[in-house]
């Protein structure tokens, strides 16, 4: 009895200590998984949902008719990463026979709405668009767009090197071609994989390290340690959080993670994360645009970046990269084709890592500047945001390559250290103001000083249009031709010393018409005119006319003695190129929320501030520039039937090189100097005017015909004497004039002149 | 006073009748290009919707293939009324009369609209020069 009592006792005593333990040890584990759980949820959710805005160039506009070359079109799909791909339906490739293209675009939400994925032909004729086909229907199309190109993002300042993407972004095939060789039951096991898991202990336990068997899951969590310890304890933690993140978060949210968390490489010191910036660092592209080997080859990257490197260890790459092809072509996730096709591909990677994921960084800068004034900084890093800009690649190209292969030839041929030389160009449409192309320097990659935005130059005589125009709006006083001073000139105002306006050529040219001393940019004259007309006067229609910064009233300036950036020298002469209208520039269309819903328009904006008569009279004085003034060289590159409008700036010992002009369709301002603004030996014509000639010339542009406001009649007038001519005169030129400013007398050549008539009068006297 | 207020009322009636003028698209069609004459009809369906927004984007968009058509400028002009944008009403009209050459009934038509703008924003002498330039092209 007592022995049984005892016993059943002992047994109760031992059984609760065991629950008791039990329960113990229940409640440290379920403390340990709650910590856990905290712990990498924070991490998780610290990792995700920081998108940044995305930015866009315009998308190429495609309708009979169009204003295309061949050429334009097989570089805009090149550059949009469209795969000649013969006859495939597959969106995002391509066809190209001669003048005739087979397009399958891929779909893409614009602000007015989503376009599916069309079966487009598009032939061409000449430097147009002929005709537009829908393939499927046989029908014609009125207009479609190319999906536009990403040109870089705006990113969350504690994350500056990830280029984080959504799922939805990264490749169907590079997705599956991870699941293929990383993780073949990702959809269907719950974070861990059983069998993964004996194999790995099997491993452990026979002495071989802990490894294997992971997971994507376990992966991610993986990442989220700083260290790569590898012990029992370490995998059990791990398994757990797998398990409690497949618990949390779906299977695209997990995978989503992972995309932008994968470590891919070693750029120097900073380490490459994720697949979005991976794609720019080895193929300097954006990830949407990756073919199925460059899919194949960053899956591969997975098992061991530094071993497996493309760039020093190509062979190495080659193979994992067709090793991952074969498992893809085992799951049947490609087909034959698909796999004999990328097998052969090359690596395709760059030989350099880019500098930066921009294509464009300049141009993005500008947009950034823009969209601050609207948004605040954190939502334009972390919401996501998807920012459709008014870039035009085909132009930035144009750009790009005009001022980067002008300056090597002019550092040559001028006899300038190598890489002295600095530019920028800016180009905008005349009509709408939208900004084409900009570039901030001759490193087009380089993120940092945008000489475009930023840097500030004496404009030199590119503020004279300012000054004629400012005349020429007193058509009592001033037309075209009338006469103006160009003698010696000693400007003297108490409290400044005195000053003295030399031409260029050092000469004068005593009287002179009022649009040759445009034309050949004659400083006294011009000086003379603006201090009769008063600085101030002249400074306040430069504020009209859309420049916004503070401007001195000094005699010298002129002369363009104050600083200026390109940009601002843009918005001033879109007036010129506008006829008249003050339109601020634009360098974004719209932006829409992450999800595509529309969230802001930033609309065409124009108002009059010039008259149109005056303005039609500047532009044809700047015409005359090109035609026969300081710009006439200008025909080396362009035709002289094109009629373009433009002004040199050269400034004090030739530190500056500046040209602004404008055809039909496009305004582009150019600025040639040195950083450290040493003297470049260019006038604007020597330097600037060539890169903007280089660059219309690869642009098509339109002629410039002004629309003549009703006010405007054309005059004979007699050169010599800038008075009315009639046929019996020679070297006679037709102006422009307002209406009634026309000069009343007749030039002494002609037939009904008064003073040739007392001539004849008196010949006959004396016959 | 008296002489103000005839002036006044004469102008009220005066762009009453400018209202009355000219729907946006006519039996002319826009342009010869079928792309532009499609995104005007997208905009005119639009603006009939009372999607203003939407219609100014797509006019917009016909403006970059056709930047001197001045029907899409003064078509662009009228939303912008409708809008109660007015100083951009009156710059658009204005672009539109720049490339309107000898067409008289669309310049007349830009000046009403300019007429209408000036009235809204209490410029009367203005709207009222701008109602005399568009009687005298409609003669």
């Amino acid at each position: 009895m007592d022995s049984s009592l005892l016993e059943k006792f002992r047994s109760f005593a031992a059984r609760s200590r065991l629950r008791l333990f039990l329960l113990i040890l229940g409640l440290l584990l379920a403390g340990y998984t709650l910590y856990l759980d905290l712990t990498v949820r924070a991490q998780f959710e610290g990792k995700r949902w920081a998108l940044p805005a995305r930015v866009y160039a315009r998308p190429l506009e495609l309708y009979p008719g169009a204003k295309l070359r061949p050429e334009q079109l097989a570089t805009e799909l090149a550059m949009l990463g469209y795969r000649d791909a013969g006859n495939s339906s597959d969106p995002g490739s391509y066809q190209r026979q001669g003048d005739e293209f087979s397009i399958a675009t891929r779909p893409f939400t614009f602000w007015d709405g989503a376009q599916p994925a069309l079966q487009l032909r598009a032939d061409f004729s000449g430097d147009h668009l002929r005709a537009l086909t829908d393939l499927k229907t046989d029908k014609p199309v009125t207009i479609a767009r190319l999906d536009p190109l990403l040109i870089g993002g705006i990113y969350p300042a504690h994350n500056e090197d990830r280029v984080l993407v959504k799922l939805d972004e990264v490749p169907p095939l590079l997705i599956k071609g991870l699941i293929a060789v990383e993780d073949r039951k990702f959809y269907t096991h719950h974070g861990i994989d059983p069998r993964g898991v004996a194999r790995a202990l099997v491993t452990t336990v026979r002495g071989g390290g802990v490894q294997g068997g992971s997971t994507l899951t376990q992966q991610l969590v993986k990442n989220f340690f700083l260290t790569p310890e590898r012990t029992l304890r370490r995998k059990f933690t791990e398994m757990i959080m797998a398990l409690l993140l497949e618990m949390h978060y779906s299977k695209d949210e997990i995978l989503e993670a992972y995309a932008n968390e994968i470590y891919l490489g070693q750029d120097g010191n900073r380490a490459v994360h994720g697949f979005g910036l991976a794609s720019h660092f080895y193929f300097d592209k954006p990830l949407p645009q990756l073919t199925l080997p460059q899919s194949a080859l960053l899956v591969g990257l997975v098992k061991g970046p530094s071993y497996y490197d493309p760039r020093h260890h190509p062979d190495r790459a080659l193979a994992r990269r067709n090793l991952v092809l074969q498992e893809m072509l085992q799951q049947q996730y490609i087909t034959q084709a698909q796999y004999v096709a990328a097998r052969a591909a090359p690596l395709g990677v760059t030989d350099k890592a880019p500098k930066g994921t921009s294509l464009y960084p300049a141009f993005v800068e500008l947009v950034h500047r823009q969209l601050r004034r609207d948004y605040h900084e954190e939502d334009l890093r972390s919401e996501g945001l998807l920012i459709f800009t008014t870039l035009d690649p085909l132009a930035q190209l144009s750009a790009e390559r005009a001022l980067t292969t002008r300056l090597t030839q002019l550092e040559k041929a001028r006899r300038i250290p190598a890489h002295a030389l600095e530019g920028a160009v800016v180009v905008t449409s005349t009509q709408n103001g939208e900004v084409q192309a900009l570039v901030g320097g001759r490193d087009t990659r380089y993120e940092g000083f945008n000489r475009a935005l930023d840097t500030e130059r004496p404009i030199g005589s590119l503020i004279k249009p300012a000054i004629y125009l400012t005349a020429l709006e007193h058509p009592d006083s001033y037309t075209l031709a009338t006469l103006l001073d160009d003698s010696p000139l000693v400007w003297r105002q108490r409290g400044t010393s005195d000053w003295e306006p030399h031409n260029y050529d050092k000469t004068f040219h005593g009287q002179v018409p009022l649009r040759l001393a445009l034309a050949n940019s004659y400083n006294v004259s011009t000086a003379r005119l603006g201090l009769a007309l008063g600085v101030r006067n002249i400074m306040d229609n430069v504020h009209r006319l859309g420049v916004e910064r503070d401007l001195p009233d000094y005699a010298s300036s002129l002369l363009g003695a104050d600083g200026m950036s390109p940009l601002e020298v843009t918005q001033m002469y879109q007036a010129f190129a506008s006829g008249g209208f003050r339109i601020p520039l634009r360098a974004i269309r719209e932006v829409l929320t992450a999800d595509g819903q529309p969230l802001q328009r930033y609309s065409l904006s124009v108002e009059q501030v010039i008259e149109p008569a005056p303005a039609y009279l500047v532009t044809a004085a700047l015409q005359g520039v090109v035609r026969e003034g300081t710009a006439d060289d200008l025909k080396n590159y362009l035709s002289p039937d094109l009629n373009i409008a433009g002004k040199t700036g050269t400034t004090n010992d030739l530190r500056d090189s500046w040209f602004a002009g404008y055809t039909g369709d496009r305004l582009g301002v150019v600025w040639i100097g040195r950083d450290d603004n040493q003297p470049i030996n260019m006038t604007g014509a020597g330097g600037a005017m060539t890169v903007w000639g280089e660059m219309m010339a690869r642009l098509d542009p339109d002629s410039l015909v002004p629309p003549q406001p009703e006010n405007i009649e054309l005059v004979d007038i007699d050169s010599a004497t800038g008075l009315r001519a009639d046929a019996n005169c020679q070297g006679t030129v037709s102006l422009p004039f307002i209406r009634g400013s026309a000069p009343t007398e007749t030039a002494p050549c002609a037939a009904h002149s008064p003073t040739r008539s007392i001539k004849s009068w008196f010949e006959r006297l004396f016959e | 006073m008296m002489k103000r207020l005839v002036a006044l009322f004469a102008l009220i009636l005066l762009s009453g009748c400018a209202g009355m003028v000219a729907p946006p698209e006519e039996a002319r069609p826009v342009s010869d290009n079928s792309a532009v004459v499609a995104l005007s009809e997208t905009a005119r369906t639009d603006a009939a919707g009372g999607r203003l927004d939407a219609a100014v984007a797509s006019l917009e968009r016909a403006l970059r293939i056709e930047p001197r058509n001045p029907a899409l400028w003064q078509n662009l002009a009228k939303l912008r009324l409708e809008q109660g944008q007015y100083q951009q009403a009156e710059g658009l009209a204005a672009r539109s009369n720049g490339w309107a050459g000898d067409d008289k009934t669309l310049r007349a038509e830009n000046w009403r609209i300019i007429g209408q703008a000036r009235l809204k924003r209490g410029d009367y002498s203005g709207a009222q020069a701008a109602f005399d330039k568009a009687a005298a092209l409609a003669k």
